[in-house]
């Protein structure tokens, strides 16, 4: 036999018992061809090269699946941000555009669609300027488009002009969707130093350095992590608990680079790259703070919390290098609160507080991720939180992301259920105090020297 | 240069006769709907238009034209082999229920190994499927076999586990 049954039954427990999946392939589409003078005309092409572009994508996916034995759980398109292909039409209302995507995504089976998106982390183009405005519309009227924004980078420093701009969007689209908890506010995600590949919704898009279509992978595997190091036990030193993540990763990692490799063959596109990241679900097992809780701390958010997330983080990338021959998009470890089932309990016992988390996305993968907070959240608070979360990605050249809901009519401690992957929330406490005139002064602040690396 | 897309809008200003459009042209489901409408005829070179396999881009076709481009983990020569096992509790006839079903598809074992520890066991078998098996249709037979206080089987493609534990 060419695989010891050790080998065999290795593969078959991470699939059967412990929640091996690929998270999600996302196929990425170019639409800069679909601008149009028209909007009405830009929205038909938007609608028809998507649908032509991915109704393959489900019945492969599926297929791999099938033919491999790994689920795949989420099927996905990122796409062109939305803002770079409106211009021509000089339109001020893009709901049309979302709504298109919208019915596209509809139409060939994917769970969510990613681009309703703008970069203005230096300043705002008229389409800019209109795609803000059209956010919170969009985010009520359909069902499974994503919106991202990138507000700044190590290379521009951060538009707080955007920030102010992007804080009144969240709070419009949590009030336009109040019915449903502000459930609008889970497909709208900010970013500092935003990446061009990722697979990962809310922020999935497609950058200006990509080919005409392409597909990447997002693998996931909290379960697979936290069951080896169950298996280790607390008796064995950092060093080896950091060697078994990264041996555990890389196998992870490796099930991605086998379908990634497949879906693209088989669609006839190229292969991007594999997000490594472990991502969590709401499902018993799949917890991203269990694994923290397992390396070493009594609660996720107590202190240690972010030396272990740090080591988790860094050892899931060392493997995952490795078993890809292209790794990108996020890659690290996820922390979204209401996602994961330990930290919704960290919450609940008082062990996590917004200051952790975010000291927390200071060496996570991307950042403050389906946080709640009050309804009432004053806007320069979200201006202040934000620019904190910016301000962590650009000095310390990495990607980092705001997803913050303010759930209508509710406040402090209180909770709200989201069913489905999103989960449930404990709304957390932001402070009794602001940054009012931070908010009002608006600017731009300087890109740091870090980013003078020419 | 054959068009990009053809819209509705092209459809209505092109008028009566048929229009030309290329075999990667994106033809918008509203275009094709008015083209009906108006009786318009689509043409590619002189034929009747077909919806084409859509263009995947310059950088597609150079990694389709290329494949395999990266290479394989390395693996003793059985690819297309399909890994069954079996786990559960000890009862006679389970081997004889799972080899039935391979052999009524046609496929041969290559390797088989079996371990007992207190009235549970698990089995190990490696397949050869003969060619044109429809590999879907035997994983399902095979995953319906036991139940839930009796076995469960579970079948993966070799390559799967080639690529977890081989470099």
């Amino acid at each position: 036999m060419s695989f010891t049954e050790r080998e065999i039954l290795e593969t078959i427990r991470m699939v059967a018992l412990e929640t091996l999946d690929i998270r999600t392939t996302t196929l990425g589409i170019n639409l800069l061809d679909c601008a149009d003078p028209d909007l009405e005309t830009t929205c038909e092409k938007v609608y028809a090269k998507v649908v032509q572009q991915g109704a393959e994508l489900v019945s492969v996916a599926d297929s791999i699946s099938a033919d491999y034995g790994v689920p795949i759980v989420n099927k996905r398109i990122a796409v062109t941000p939305i803002s770079w292909l409106v211009g021509p039409s000089g339109a001020r209302d893009l709901v049309p555009v979302a709504r298109a995507l919208d019915l596209a995504a509809k139409e060939v089976g994917v769970d969510f669609i990613g681009g309703f998106s703008a970069y203005v982390h230096k300043g705002f183009t008229r389409a800019d300027d209109a795609l803000f405005s059209s956010i919170p519309g969009a985010m009520a009227e359909t069902e499974r488009v994503c919106a991202s924004v990138s507000l700044g980078s190590t290379r521009a420093g951060i538009n707080m002009d955007a920030v102010a701009r992007f804080s009144e969007v969240i709070l419009e689209t949590a009030d336009r969707t109040a019915s449903t908890g502000g459930l609008g506010c889970a497909k709208l995600v900010a970013f500092c130093n935003a990446v061009e590949d990722n697979p990962f919704v809310a922020g999935a898009h497609i950058g200006p350095g990509e080919a005409e279509t392409v597909l990447n992978v997002g693998v996931s595997g909290p379960g697979v992590v936290r069951s080896a190091l169950e298996r280790l036990g607390p008796d064995v030193d950092l060093l080896a608990v950091a060697e078994t993540v990264k041996r555990t990763a890389f196998k992870v990692t490796r099930m991605g680079e086998l379908v990634g490799r497949e879906a693209a063959r088989r669609l006839g596109t190229t292969f991007g790259i594999v997000d490594v990241s472990l991502a969590p679900t709401p499902e018993i097992g799949d917890s991203v703070s269990d694994i923290l809780e397992a390396i070493g701390v009594d609660r996720t958010g107590a202190p240690g919390t972010i030396a272990v997330l740090a080591l988790l983080t860094d050892a899931v990338k060392k493997g995952g290098a490795m078993a890809s021959s292209a790794v990108g998009g996020l890659s690290g470890a996820f922390i979204p609160v209401s996602e994961d089932q330990g930290m919704i309990e960290a919450v609940a016992d008082g062990a996590l507080s917004l200051a952790t988390l975010t000291g927390m996305t200071s060496v996570c993968s991307v950042g403050l991720d389906m946080v709640a907070v009050p309804g009432d959240t004053p806007a320069h608070v979200l201006t202040g939180i934000i620019a904190d979360e910016m301000a962590i990605g650009m000095v310390n050249q990495k990607t980092t992301a705001a997803r913050l809901i303010p759930v209508p009519g509710k406040g402090p401690g209180e909770t709200v259920e989201w069913g489905g992957l999103l989960g449930t929330a404990i709304v957390q406490d932001p402070g009794s105090f602001g940054a009012d005139v931070l908010h009002r002064r608006g600017g731009r602040i300087p890109a740091p020297l870090q980013g003078y690396k020419n | 240069m054959p068009r990009r897309f053809l819209t509705a809008e092209d459809v209505r200003r092109a008028g009566a006769g048929p229009i030309e459009v290329g075999a990667q042209t994106v033809v918008t489901p509203h275009a094709r709907q008015v083209a009906e409408e108006l009786g318009v005829r689509l043409v590619t070179g002189g034929g009747d238009w077909v919806p084409a396999s859509p263009d995947r881009g310059p950088d597609a076709e150079g990694a389709q034209a290329s494949l395999p481009h990266l290479p394989e983990p390395e693996g003793d020569g059985e690819s297309g082999s399909v890994i069954v096992t079996a786990v559960g509790r000890n009862r006679p006839g389970v081997l004889a229920e799972v080899t039935q079903v391979l052999s009524e598809s046609g496929a041969s074992i290559a390797d088989i190994s079996q371990r007992m520890i207190e009235g549970y066991f698990h089995m190990v078998l490696v397949v050869n499927l003969s060619p044109g098996t429809d590999f879907a249709s035997i994983k399902e037979r095979l995953e319906c076999l036991g139940g839930p206080e009796d076995y469960a089987v579970n079948v993966m493609h070799e390559r799967a586990f080639r690529f977890m534990h081989r470099v």
